[in-house]
């Protein structure tokens, strides 16, 4: 451990704080945006946080400070005592020893660091010429960005556990407007990796290309029930929203639609969803913010709820080990998936449309923290995809509203597509086909 | 929070490649939260923000660094790190720096710093309490409470020192209420720039928790919305969200300059009705979205967006000015000094008009109601909007009938403005947190009762009959 974070821990056993926990946190970002042939926006950003929490009479104190010197560390020691006198939460208030086994692997990409910030904008300058000369109908690349990221977070506690991670990664944003008389649609892309080895800059292009220009001419259906297939996109929004009902401190609070499902059938037997925090490079994370070590999972399996997510807290309050879920920081540590991912199956996209026959495509959904309510599961939100006629795409549709529920959806799973795509939410899924949707035009 | 002398030092090694104008905005920023759930609080939480931006110009191009390392050597590295990106000669020096006053527009009465935490714990219980004894199916009821005091202090090339002092307080009531059907949310969220005086002599707190207990327990109750298009009366208040998504961002000079919105290039056109005047007024006192000054140091100021149905100012900050080749209104803000300021609103609202609000209901024979909205959101470059309404009702024969649930807007900003057919008298403003390219910050949207005569309504109830 740092030595300057000793006095912190002196000051906490000063005011008889029984356990305590630093959690260092530090980003160091940058960013490029190109517009017309130039640089439009450089910036660099350089962000230490550091975060504590401390037991007081069994109930926490937190404070935390982007002002790392000697002062503001100490008082962080007197702030937790502060707070924890006022805190009445009397949920169990635990700083974690540490587990057994940690798998630690190193996932910094160095390769990131070494490619010039001038090969950077090169390659930036050259993806906005391809896209201006892709199609006729572009008629203004709005945005080519870049953005890369490096992080390192430390977790050290009074009982000596002491968890160190770095990690890094980019991602290359590019959107147009496509423009047919006074019809204007938008498309975008993000290419998220931590090595620019699997970049490919035409299928790139093609793709920010196609999102804007396949909508243009888009109009309303009529109003009714669809048979749909979803993009990997808007199935992994749902998802995200679907699993906090999964989180266990939402079914104690009795706000969870899996409430009492635990071993029960509650999705069509299509549907697994898994969590693989050790899987990938990026969204790696092998403690969680409580100090816990990860693990790949099931939470969903054939349809059938094997476990809630759970933090040291809501895990001990229903007499279970924690499945290291923890997330956030600060008083109340709460529950986060990280790398969680609706398992694919073998069929194409393609092939998904094939299978449906006549039905609707959904690509794109808007509004949804405000039109789908978690805890009831029902949702409302503008949407926009193509009508499926015969087995193969058709024309566009725009302006209508999709209306259902969260849980109906994943009962309705008729088959998974093999399309996995992972979101900068790190939530990955691919296509699913569904038996019905409420489409109002 | 730096000397002025090192102030020079930074400026100068800012422009020390050319760059033509250069800013360093610092800032400290004590936040306090607290969460109370069913009378007992849940979290307390405080926290020291501290860090400083740095941004370089050079004609259209930018660069923005920034650092929690606020030593003379954090500084002067980020100056020279940024100063990297350019590569003439200096084109000025700053030789001596002198302070600018502004007009403070939220006096605080009684300091937020000044007042023990059992004060605000206290009133915060007391509405959590009264949410729960509302009514049986009310079975959890938060409430959240947020007090930040943020000092900024920003030095330019132009040689000058701008200061301002925030403090900001709000609070969140967000009962779940939970029937046989399933459970409700609702979401009340009053709050101002200025000290503790809002919530003792300003705003009844206890009544607006009671108000959003009510809409909790009326919505588990509600049919679910029908669909299609139909008149809608947008309430007052927080329906001004409506204009906040639709057209306040379309008139944000970071998507005007670009070209890239609906509104681009429409300076004197009529772009809505007649009846509409459109307003972002940044110096309302004690207002939670005013600003002393915006976060490039010029004065906040009252901007007429839209006059009678013609588009009269964009909100514009200081390098989409230069795009443009207009001057700043006030209006460039960022969150924090991580975020590179850019053009965003303050408190925006659509001004009265003539109409009574009961005027405005009788007039619809068959329609809906949505008295207050939710969140929403908007595509710049199509002007496409949706959002959800909290709290509505189908009008029958010119009267408010039964409430509905689950219905959302839909439409265009650029349709809506035209549609607009009658508009009420009376205005009223309200709180929001309103996320976008410099981060997310307190801005007020607000209206008086309006009409449109045709909006798409989704819902799951099918045709409205």
């Amino acid at each position: 451990m740092n030595k300057k974070y000793l006095p912190f821990f002196e000051q906490a056993k000063k005011l008889g704080i029984t356990a305590s926990e630093l959690n260092f946190q530090k980003s160091r970002t940058t960013s490029i945006d190109i517009f017309h042939g130039q640089v439009a926006a450089f910036s660099i950003s350089d962000n230490q946080d550091l975060v504590a929490r401390g037991v007081l009479n069994n109930h926490f104190g937190a404070a935390h400070t982007e002002k790392i010197d000697k002062a503001n560390i100490i008082n962080l020691a007197d702030q937790i005592a502060v707070n924890a006198v006022l805190n009445e939460n009397d949920d169990p208030a635990i700083i974690f020893k540490g587990s057994k086994k940690y798998r630690k692997k190193n996932v910094f990409n160095p390769e990131i660091d070494q490619i010039t910030v001038d090969d950077k904008i090169k390659l930036l300058l050259d993806i906005e010429k391809r896209l201006k000369v892709a199609d006729k109908q572009i008629s203004e690349v709005s945005t080519v960005s870049y953005e890369e990221t490096y992080t390192e977070s430390a977790l050290m506690n009074s009982y000596g556990l002491d968890l160190s991670n770095k990690s890094n990664y980019f991602y290359i944003y590019a959107s147009v407007v496509a423009k047919n008389g006074n019809d204007v649609k938008t498309g975008y892309k993000i290419f998220l990796n931590n090595s620019f080895k699997d970049f490919n800059i035409e299928q790139f292009v093609v793709d920010v290309v196609q999102d804007a220009t396949q909508k243009l001419g888009g109009k309303p259906i009529p109003t009714g029930k669809y048979k749909t297939v979803i993009n990997p996109k808007v199935t992994a929004s749902l998802l995200g929203f679907y699993m906090k009902s999964a989180v266990a401190e939402n079914v104690q609070k009795h706000t969870s639609l899996f409430e009492g499902k635990l071993g029960q059938q509650i999705a069509s037997s299509k549907v697994t969803i898994n969590e693989e925090p050790l899987k990938n490079n990026i969204f790696y994370n092998y403690f969680d913010a409580e100090g816990v070590a990860t693990s790949n999972k099931s939470f969903i399996e054939k349809g059938v709820l094997k476990t809630y997510a759970y933090n040291l807290s809501t895990a001990a309050k229903d007499n279970v080990e924690t499945t290291g879920n923890a997330g956030g920081g600060g008083s109340k540590i709460g529950t986060t998936y990280t790398n969680l991912g609706l398992k694919p199956g073998r069929l194409s996209e393609q092939d998904l449309f094939k299978k449906m026959q006549n039905g609707f495509y959904l690509t794109e959904v808007q509004g949804l923290h405000s039109g789908l309510n978690p805890t009831s599961g029902n949702f409302s939100l503008q949407a926009s995809g193509f009508v499926v006629r015969d087995g193969v795409l058709a024309e566009p549709v725009s302006l209508i509203t999709v209306a259902g529920n969260l849980l109906d959806v994943f009962k309705d799973v008729v088959a998974v597509g093999n399309n996995l795509e992972l979101q900068t939410s790190s939530t990955s899924a691919p296509s699913i086909f569904i038996k019905k949707l409420a489409i109002a035009g | 929070m730096i000397s002025k002398n090192l102030a020079i030092q930074v400026l100068n090694a800012g422009l020390a490649t050319g760059a033509d104008f250069v800013e360093i905005y610092l800032e400290e920023n004590p936040v306090l939260v607290i969460q109370v759930e069913n009378g007992h609080v849940k979290e307390i939480d405080s926290s020291l923000g501290y860090g400083a931006g740095i941004r370089l110009l050079k004609d259209l191009q930018s660069v923005y660094g920034s650092t929690s390392d606020v030593s003379r050597k954090g500084l002067l590295k980020l100056a020279s790190q940024l100063a990297a990106s350019f590569n003439g000669t200096p084109i000025k020096k700053v030789e001596k720096i002198s302070k600018k006053r502004s007009h403070n527009y939220y006096p605080e009465e009684k300091p937020l710093t000044d007042i023990p935490n059992q004060d605000k714990i206290k009133l915060m219980k007391e509405c959590s309490n009264l949410m729960s004894e509302y009514d049986p199916s009310i079975k959890i009821s938060r409430v959240f409470f947020s007090e930040s005091s943020q000092k900024v202090v920003i030095f330019n090339s132009d040689g000058y020192l701008f200061e301002d002092y925030r403090p900001r307080l709000r609070m969140f009531f967000a009962p779940i209420a939970v029937g046989p059907n399933g459970m409700e949310t609702s979401g009340e969220g009053p709050g101002a720039t200025g000290g503790w005086e809002f919530f003792t002599d300003i705003h009844d707190a206890k009544n607006t928790a009671l108000k959003a207990a009510e809409q909790a327990v009326r919505t588990l109750n509600a049919k679910e919305c029908p669909s299609g298009k139909m008149p809608v009366v947008i309430g007052n208040g927080f329906g001004g969200v409506i204009f906040h998504e639709a057209c306040g961002h379309s008139l944000e000079a970071t998507s005007v300059a670009k070209g890239l919105s609906v509104f681009s290039k429409k300076k004197g056109q009529q772009i809505a009705s007649s009846l509409v005047t459109a307003i972002d007024d940044g110096t309302i006192d004690k207002a939670w979205g005013s600003i002393n000054i915006d976060d490039e140091g010029h004065p906040s100021q009252k901007n007429v967006l839209i006059k009678n149905g013609i588009l009269n100012s964009y909100m514009v900050d200081r390098l989409n000015g230069r795009r443009m080749g207009e001057p700043s209104t006030g209006s460039g803000r960022r969150q924090d000094y991580s975020f590179e300021p850019t053009s965003r609103m303050t408190n925006t609202y659509i001004d009265n008009g003539k109409s009574t609000p009961e005027e405005i209901i009788s007039s619809v024979k068959l329609g809906l109601y949505a008295k207050s909205l939710g969140g929403g959101s908007v595509n710049p470059a199509t002007g496409e909007f949706n959002f959800a309404c909290s709290e509505a009702y189908i009008i029958r024969d010119g009267k408010v009938a039964e409430p509905v649930k689950g219905a959302t807007l839909i439409g265009s900003g650029e349709d809506i403005l035209k549609n607009i057919v009658m508009v009420g008298n009376d205005l009223k403003r309200a709180q929001g947190m309103c996320g976008s390219l410099s981060g997310s910050i307190p801005v007020d949207v607000g209206q008086p009762t309006i009409l449109v005569s045709e909006i798409t309504v989704g819902g799951r109830g099918g045709q409205l009959q």
